[in-house]
C-alpha cells in the first residue's frame, strides 16, 4: 500500500481542530502495516493514558514487536483520546479506532489493556465506552473483542474483574503465542476462555465465584468448575538472553514523554524494600549479558537515529555488568554524538565518575531515595541504605563539585514516630553542614541546595505491607506540615527545598490496590459522573470518587485503615507470585521489630521464588 | 566542511506534524542515515540543521529544504540516497546539493513560494472568475478588525495589511488553485489568508472549504528573478 494515501479515521477537519493531531495519525517509524485480510489474528493493544506517556512505556515496544514478529498476528496501537478529542469524538459519534490501520476498536480480536497504575481505571471505561463496547464482560457479545489486561496492578485485578475477559498474570514474553494459538482453534469465546485458563498466567475472573464475611472481608474465591486452577501462578522469562527485545521499537514523532532508546538491564530486585511491590512481583533477579545489551543498543540506535540513550531497571547500580556496559557506551556514544541518560544510581566513586563524563555537572543534582528519615525507620521498610553511605556520597560528590542533592521520603509509613518524620528535617540539615565543612569558601559556586520530596505510603498486595493500615488523609497532612515545619526550623533551612505530594490520589490508589471485585460499581459510578485521567491533577475530583463509593454502598475506609491478620483471604491470594504469603507475614513481623533481611546477592531468604528456578535463585 | 541542501516531501497523514516535530524527524533520519553531519560543541552536542520556512500543521509540501552542515564529502546525490533508505511513510528526500560556498542560508533567502490549494465546494462555484475577481483588485487587505490577537496581556488589534503586491500569481489548473506568494521578512503572504480572501467574492461562502494546502516550490532571489532554493 502507499502509506502517503493511508486513511486517516479522523477528518481533515477534526484533525485541525485537535490540540495533537499527531497523536491520532499513526505512521510514525518502524510502525507495522499488515494486510488485515491476511491474519487471524487482530490484537489492539492500549496504553489508558495519552500517547505521550503510553508511548514511553518499554513494555508496550515489547509486547508490539513480539506479537508483530507472528506472522499471522497483528498488533495495533491504541491510547486514551485527550480531552478534546474525547469531546469531538462524542459530539461527532466517531467510533474509537487503532492507530496502524486506524479501523474501529470493534473490529478486533483482542483488545488488550497495559494495568500500570490504579488511576487509569476511569480511563478504561472511557476507551471501552468510545469502542462501543459494553463495560461488564458478561454484557458483551459473542463477536466482540476479548479484552485482556496486563501489568502491574493485575496483581490485584479485582476492582476490574467484571469489565475483563482475562487478566495475563506475569511476562508478556511467554504465553501470547500459545493464547493465539488457542484462540484460532476456538469455535466460541466462552470455550476459549474456558481453556485459556488452563494456560499459566492467565486468570479468567468470570470462573471464579467470591462470597464475603459480614465484616466485609473476603469469604471465599473459587473456580465454578473443577478444571478451572484455584491458583494462578505467574509466567515468567526464564532467561532474558534468549526472549524477545524491540530492536525497532516505534518512534514517536511528537516529543514523548521518554524521548530515547532504552536498555532493559535485567528484571526484578534483589533489595526486598518491604514497601515495594514491584521488587516482589517481578522476582527472581535475572540479567541480560553485556553482549546482548551491546547487541541490542547498536541496533535500536541504528534503527531509530534516537540520539540518547538510557538503562532500565529496578535498581541498576546492582547489575553486575554494569561498569563494562557503560564503558562501552560511553565510547560508542561519544563516538556517535550520543547522550546518556544515567538512570539514579548508589553514590559511590565510580558512578560519580561515569557522571562526570556524561552529564554537565553544574545542571545536575544527585539523588538519594532514603524513603525515610531515620535509620530505625529504614530498618522497618528495609531499605538498605544507610546515613553513612547518603553522607559518604554526598562528600564526595561535594568534592567533586556537584552542590545541589535531591532526596525522595515517604510519611505514613507503618510504625512511623514523631521522631522519625523529625529526623528528615535532620538529615538535610547534617548534609547541609557536611557541604560547609568540605567545601572551602573560596571554592563554594553558588549555594548548596537540598530538595526534599515527600510522597504518601501506599500499602500494596504482595508486599510485607499488605497488612498494614494506611494513613488518613488528615494524618497525612499533619505529618507533612510537621515535617515542614520541622525542615524550616533548620539552622540551613534557606538551603533546603521542601515539599510533599497530593495526599487526596494517595487516598483513591490505596483503595483500588488492595478492593475486591464491588469496587466495580463504584468505577463506573465515577466514570459517569465525569472521572477522566485521573493521574492528571488537573482532571482529578477526589470529591468526584468519594461520591462515587457512597452512590455503590462502599465503606472505602475498610480497605486501608484498618490492620490485617495473618488468617485474612486476601482477594489476590489466588495469585502465586512466586512468594509465599507466609514470607510476606514473616517479614511484616520482621518490620514490626525493626529487623533488617538480608538481599537476594547476600543470601536466600526463602521467599519461595526459587521454585522458578531461574536468575538469582540459581546462578548464586 | 560544507553545507548541504536538502528538498524534501511530505505527503499524506505526516502533515499534522508540527514543525519541531519535523526537526526532530530530520535529525534522527540523518542519525540513521549515517551522513557525517557536523555537530555543535558543548555537553549537549545537536546537529547543525535549519529550515528554510516552517510547515504548519496540516500543510503538505512537495518542496521545501533544510540546510545541514556536514564534515565529509558526500555528493548531493549521495546525500539523497542515503536519505530515502531511511525515511518514513510519507516523507521524502527529493533532491540535496552541496551549496556553493558564500551561498546565504535556506532561511535567510526565501523570496516566495507556490501552493496548490484544493478545495471542497458546490457545482455551482466559478473558481476562475472569483480568481479574476480577487487578481483585479489594487488592495486586498487582511485583519480588517476580524482577528484580535493575545498581546502582552492585553488584547490587541492586528494591523490590517494589504497583501495584494504579495500574489505574485494565481490561476486554476486540473486539481486546484495555484498560487505564487511573496515570503520572506519582507512581505510574507500565507496562503490560507488568501484563500480566504477569495471566499470574500463568492456569493454562497460556506461552500467553500480547503481541504488540502500543499506547498510546491520554495524561490531565492537571484539576478532580480524567483528560482528554487536548489538551484
Amino acid at each position: 500500500m502507499d502509506v502517503s494515501e493511508r486513511k486517516t479515521a479522523l477528518s481533515h477537519e477534526i484533525l485541525m481542530k485537535a490540540e495533537k493531531p499527531a497523536r491520532y495519525t499513526g505512521g510514525e517509524l518502524n510502525t507495522v502495516i499488515k494486510e488485515a485480510d491476511r491474519v487471524k489474528v487482530r490484537f489492539c493493544l492500549c496504553f489508558p493514558d495519552v500517547y505521550e506517556i503510553g508511548m514511553s512505556h518499554l513494555g508496550l515496544q515489547i509486547l508490539y514487536g513480539l506479537m508483530n514478529s507472528y506472522e499471522d498476528v497483528w498488533c495495533e496501537r491504541l491510547f486514551s483520546p485527550w480531552t478534546d478529542m474525547d469531546r469531538i469524538m462524542r459530539d461527532e459519534k466517531i467510533e474509537l479506532f487503532a492507530l496502524e490501520s486506524q479501523e474501529p476498536v470493534k473490529d478486533f480480536d483482542f483488545l488488550g489493556f497495559t494495568l500500570q497504575y490504579e488511576m487509569c481505571y476511569a480511563n478504561i471505561l472511557q476507551i471501552l465506552e468510545l469502542s462501543g463496547l459494553k463495560f461488564l464482560a458478561k454484557d458483551r457479545k459473542e463477536d466482540d473483542p476479548i479484552v485482556i489486561g496486563g501489568g502491574p496492578c493485575t496483581y490485584n485485578p479485582e476492582p476490574l474483574a467484571d469489565f475483563f475477559d482475562i487478566f495475563y498474570i506475569g511476562e508478556g514474553e511467554t504465553k501470547y503465542r500459545e493464547l493465539f494459538d488457542l484462540y484460532e482453534s476456538s469455535s466460541s469465546k466462552a470455550e476459549f476462555l474456558r481453556n485459556a485458563s488452563h494456560i499459566e498466567g492467565m486468570y479468567v475472573p468470570s470462573l471464579y465465584e467470591v462470597d464475603y464475611n459480614d465484616d466485609g472481608t473476603l469469604k471465599y474465591m473459587r473456580p465454578k468448575y473443577e478444571d478451572v486452577p484455584v491458583k494462578v501462578r505467574k509466567t515468567i522469562v526464564n532467561d532474558l538472553n534468549e526472549c524477545f527485545y524491540p530492536e525497532k521499537p516505534v518512534v514517536p514523532f511528537i516529543r514523548a514523554a521518554q524521548d530515547r532508546a532504552v536498555l532493559e538491564v535485567m528484571r526484578g530486585c534483589i533489595r526486598g524494600c518491604r514497601f515495594c511491590q514491584a521488587g516482589q512481583i517481578y522476582k527472581p533477579v535475572r540479567e541480560r549479558s553485556v553482549e546482548t545489551l551491546k547487541k541490542y543498543a547498536d541496533a535500536i540506535l541504528a534503527n531509530t537515529g534516537y540520539e540518547e540513550i538510557s538503562l532500565s531497571s529496578l535498581s541498576t547500580s546492582d547489575y553486575t555488568g554494569l561498569q563494562e556496559l557503560l564503558e562501552y557506551l560511553i565510547d560508542e556514544c561519544n563516538r556517535k554524538k550520543i547522550n546518556i541518560s544515567l538512570p539514579s544510581l548508589r553514590i559511590d566513586a565510580f558512578s560519580l565518575d561515569v557522571m562526570n563524563k556524561v552529564q554537565d555537572v553544574k545542571k545536575n543534582s544527585l539523588t538519594f531515595a532514603p524513603e525515610a528519615g531515620s535509620q530505625r525507620m529504614r530498618n522497618v521498610i528495609n531499605k538498605g541504605l544507610t546515613e553513612e553511605d547518603i553522607l559518604r556520597g554526598s562528600k564526595m560528590a561535594f568534592e567533586g563539585g556537584w552542590n545541589k542533592v535531591k532526596l525522595y521520603f515517604m510519611l505514613g509509613l507503618p510504625f512511623e514516630e514523631k521522631e522519625d518524620i523529625a529526623a528528615i528535617g535532620e538529615l538535610c540539615e547534617k548534609i547541609t553542614e557536611l557541604y560547609f565543612d568540605t567545601v572551602p569558601k573560596e571554592k563554594r559556586q553558588g549555594r548548596v541546595e537540598v530538595s526534599a520530596s515527600s510522597s504518601f505510603f501506599v500499602p500494596k498486595p504482595f508486599t510485607a505491607f499488605q497488612y498494614a493500615p494506611m494513613d488518613t488523609m488528615e494524618s497525612f497532612l499533619e505529618k507533612a506540615s510537621f515535617c515542614k515545619k520541622n525542615v524550616r526550623s533548620m539552622h540551613n533551612q534557606k538551603s533546603i527545598r521542601y515539599q510533599y505530594h497530593d495526599a487526596k490520589t494517595t487516598i483513591i490508589e490505596g483503595i483500588f490496590a488492595r478492593g475486591d471485585r464491588r469496587l466495580s460499581a463504584a468505577i463506573i459510578n465515577a466514570y459517569k459522573a465525569g472521572a477522566l485521567y485521573d493521574a492528571w491533577t488537573e482532571s482529578f475530583s477526589y470529591e468526584r470518587w468519594m461520591k462515587a463509593f457512597e452512590d455503590a454502598g462502599i465503606a472505602y475506609g475498610n480497605y486501608i485503615f484498618r490492620e490485617r491478620t495473618e488468617d485474612e483471604l486476601f482477594p489476590w491470594d489466588f495469585i502465586d507470585c512466586g512468594v509465599s504469603k507466609k514470607w510476606f507475614y514473616k517479614e511484616w513481623q520482621n518490620a514490626k521489630e525493626g529487623k533488617v533481611t538480608q538481599n537476594c546477592r547476600a543470601g536466600c531468604s526463602g521467599c519461595g521464588c526459587g521454585t522458578f528456578q531461574c536468575g538469582i535463585c540459581v546462578s548464586r | 566542511m560544507a553545507v548541504a541542501r536538502i528538498k524534501f516531501s511530505r505527503l499524506g497523514p505526516v502533515r499534522y506534524l508540527g514543525h519541531l516535530d519535523m526537526l526532530r524527524y530530520f535529525q534522527k533520519a540523518v542519525m540513521r542515515s549515517g551522513i557525517s553531519a557536523k555537530y555543535s560543541e558543548g555537553f549537549h552536542p545537536h546537529q547543525l540543521m535549519s529550515f528554510a520556512y516552517p510547515l504548519g500543521v496540516g500543510m503538505e509540501t512537495k518542496g521545501d529544504y533544510f540546510d545541514l552542515e556536514i564534515t565529509g564529502a558526500e555528493s548531493g546525490d549521495e546525500i539523497r540516497d542515503r536519505m530515502n533508505a531511511v525515511m518514513n511513510e510519507g516523507m521524502k528526500v527529493v533532491e540535496a546539493a552541496i551549496m556553493p560556498e558564500g551561498e546565504p542560508a535556506a532561511m535567510a533567502a526565501v523570496a516566495a513560494a507556490d501552493y496548490l490549494v484544493e478545495y471542497e465546494s458546490g457545482k455551482d462555484t466559478d473558481m476562475a472568475f472569483l480568481i479574476g475577481e480577487l487578481m483585479k483588485q489594487d488592495e486586498v487587505f487582511i485583519n480588517e478588525g476580524e482577528e484580535e490577537a493575545e498581546h502582552k496581556g492585553g488584547k490587541k488589534k492586528k494591523a490590517p495589511k494589504d497583501i495584494r503586491p504579495g500574489i505574485l500569481e494565481m490561476r486554476m489548473t486540473e486539481d486546484g488553485i495555484f498560487m505564487k506568494l511573496k515570503s520572506g521578512s519582507a512581505m510574507n503572504v500565507r496562503p490560507a489568508d488568501v484563500f480566504e480572501r477569495l471566499l470574500k467574492f463568492s456569493p454562497d461562502q460556506t461552500a467553500l472549504k480547503a481541504s488540502r494546502l500543499i506547498r510546491l516550490e520554495i524561490y531565492k532571489e537571484k539576478d532580480n528573478t524567483l528560482c528554487p532554493l536548489i538551484g
